[in-house]
């Protein structure tokens, strides 16, 4: 049997629809324990594509670790001593308080400009995670930042701009106000409650709905109706200001940097360095521009450039040059 | 996705077929246990939290097929990995982390489940037959996927009510007055649908059993 024949028939069998004979071939090709590791990676593959039950691995993760680490502390040392010594003590807590309130003074009196706003800023190589007055979450990806009202955010609409890429978990006010995301390249992202991620940047925007549902205005232009999203959907807009629309049944693989990862989907090689450029500041270059085209497809992790880069020649069975910021991938 | 919906763009103006003919062949996968062994190179919880991200929801989703809980399940792939963790044995697997989760998995649900159906309860533990590497045969690997299939199938063939009863007793682990409440049923009734849907249950799992145990004679 060939290996797409035998694929097929342990697929099958997974969802109970094997024959006999397609059995008896799975049984044969098992004997060889070399292919046990890819049966189970296709068990690992139908097991994804038929999930029972939601699960959250943070929450299972955090309860072993916890469970792996702990360990119960000797009664004696449970409390600290009676003595606290002079970091405790109260003349030393009034001193800090007074160089604290002094201390903030001085900044609030030098910030004067930018007291109006908060502005939260995530630079190269870095994610960054932020809760809005108003409870709702943004995560900004390396080399971005938002900016929304200090005083009276939310009074009238919650108004956020962002410059960059940034994922949203919009929390619902009773009053139900509306929350909105103004992008340095002039889209406008209305929202109740949801989850959705919005990229601009200088090669295009793109907004990505999780969940709820949202209104895009795409355009400066008022006059333009706006876009309705669904959960699922991805509206892009190039440099050109040209809108496609296109679906994914998994869009929370595009926030995927939040969790220092980057979900690789048949994604270029020359996607991969824009990428890279975005969110460490490279200029990358291709030596062979047919390099351009290849594609790769996994979880790509992010927390580290030099990993990253390392990863991506592995990959691609390249080698690259690094002088400072400027990258060369060659064969 | 962002990456797909860039690269359509680029398929256009490179021409479709050249682009989707290079796809195929240079597309390269990630290995994920290379993935795994950078994160424990840099420590071992975050190794085990690289673990928990890729394999967590499908081994839970998996274990789910054999204990029809959620408690147990999660209980399950819990245990597999604080064992796991603990033992260091994570350091010097000869297989791929994969393979030795699933095995693991499958193999602690199944113990749970026999011990849990079995009648002659006070024979053995729930934790007593861990013995992953012994069972590597077809056989023993593939009865893993029949035995859920046959739960499966034995919960599907309940009539509606008793599959309903059954459901919201195990798998959302509900007490027996609450569902009794929620179904307009008395206690009594309820108790009697999860008696049948015990016994049935308790039929496929003692004819996997007959097998199993002829197996690793």
């Amino acid at each position: 049997m060939e290996e797409s024949d035998i694929r097929n028939a342990v697929f099958d069998y997974f969802s109970g629809r094997a024959t006999p004979l397609q059995k008896q071939a799975i049984n044969v090709w098992l004997e060889d324990p070399s292919h046990h590791d890819q049966y189970y990676s296709w068990l690992h593959k139908w097991e994804l594509d038929h999930l029972q039950a939601p699960a959250s691995w943070q929450n299972a993760y955090a309860r072993t670790e916890h469970r792996v680490t702990y360990r119960p502390v000797p009664a004696e040392s449970a409390l600290p001593p009676g003595n606290t010594g002079p970091w405790y003590s109260r003349g030393f807590r009034i001193a800090a308080a007074f160089v604290l309130l002094s201390a903030l003074g001085i900044s609030l009196y030098l910030m004067r400009d930018t007291i109006l706003y908060t502005t939260v800023q995530a630079t190269y190589g870095e994610t960054k995670h932020t809760v809005l007055p108003d409870g709702s979450q943004v995560s900004l990806n390396a080399n971005s930042s938002i900016r929304y009202a200090r005083f009276g955010f939310g009074r009238g609409q919650r108004e956020v701009s962002l410059s960059g890429e940034a994922d949203f978990e919009i929390s619902r006010t009773p009053d139900r106000k509306l929350f909105v995301v103004s992008t340095s390249t002039g889209l406008k992202v209305t929202v109740l409650g949801t989850a959705f991620t919005v990229f601009a940047r200088p090669r295009g925007s793109q907004v990505t709905l999780r969940s709820g549902k949202v209104a895009l205005q795409a355009n400066r232009k008022r006059a333009d109706p706006d876009i309705i999203m669904a959960p699922g959907d991805i509206v892009s807009i190039n440099t050109a200001g040209e809108l496609s629309r296109s679906h994914t049944s998994r869009p929370e693989h595009v926030s995927s940097w939040k969790e220092h990862m980057i979900t690789l989907d048949r994604t270029s090689l020359l996607e991969i360095s824009a990428i890279l450029e975005e969110i460490y500041g490279f200029r990358v270059e291709l030596k062979e521009p047919e390099l351009g085209t290849r594609t790769a497809t996994g979880m790509l992790p992010i927390q580290n450039a030099e990993t990253a880069l390392e990863l991506v020649s592995d990959m691609f069975a390249i080698h690259f040059l690094r002088e400072d910021d400027k990258i060369i991938f060659e064969n | 996705m962002r990456k797909g919906a860039f690269l359509t763009r680029q398929e256009k103006s490179t021409g479709k077929e050249d682009t989707l003919r290079e796809h195929d062949a240079s597309a390269r996968v990630i290995d994920n246990d290379q993935i795994i062994r950078i994160a424990f190179d840099e420590s071992t919880s975050k190794g085990f939290e690289m673990l928990f991200r890729l394999y967590y929801q499908a081994l839970y989703s998996h274990a789910l097929r054999f204990v029809y809980s959620k408690e147990k399940a999660e209980d399950i792939v819990c245990d597999v990995f604080h064992d796991f963790w603990k033992s260091d044995s994570y350091s010097s697997i000869q297989t791929t982390y994969r393979t030795y989760l699933y095995a693991a998995v499958r193999n602690r649900a199944y113990s749970y489940v026999r011990y849990e159906l079995k009648e002659e309860r006070n024979m053995t533990g729930p934790e007593s037959s861990e013995h992953i590497s012994a069972e590597n045969s077809p056989e023993s690997i593939m009865e893993y996927d029949e035995l859920h299939q046959r739960i499966d199938r034995a919960i599907l063939e309940l009539p509606p009510q008793c599959q309903r009863v059954f459901l919201l007793s195990r798998f959302d682990g509900k007490k027996n007055k609450e569902i009794a409440a929620n179904l307009d049923l008395s206690i009594k009734t309820v108790e009697a649908h999860l008696a049948k849907a015990l016994s049935q249950l308790r039929k496929v799992i003692s004819g996997t059993l007959v097998l199993f145990s002829w197996l690793s004679q």
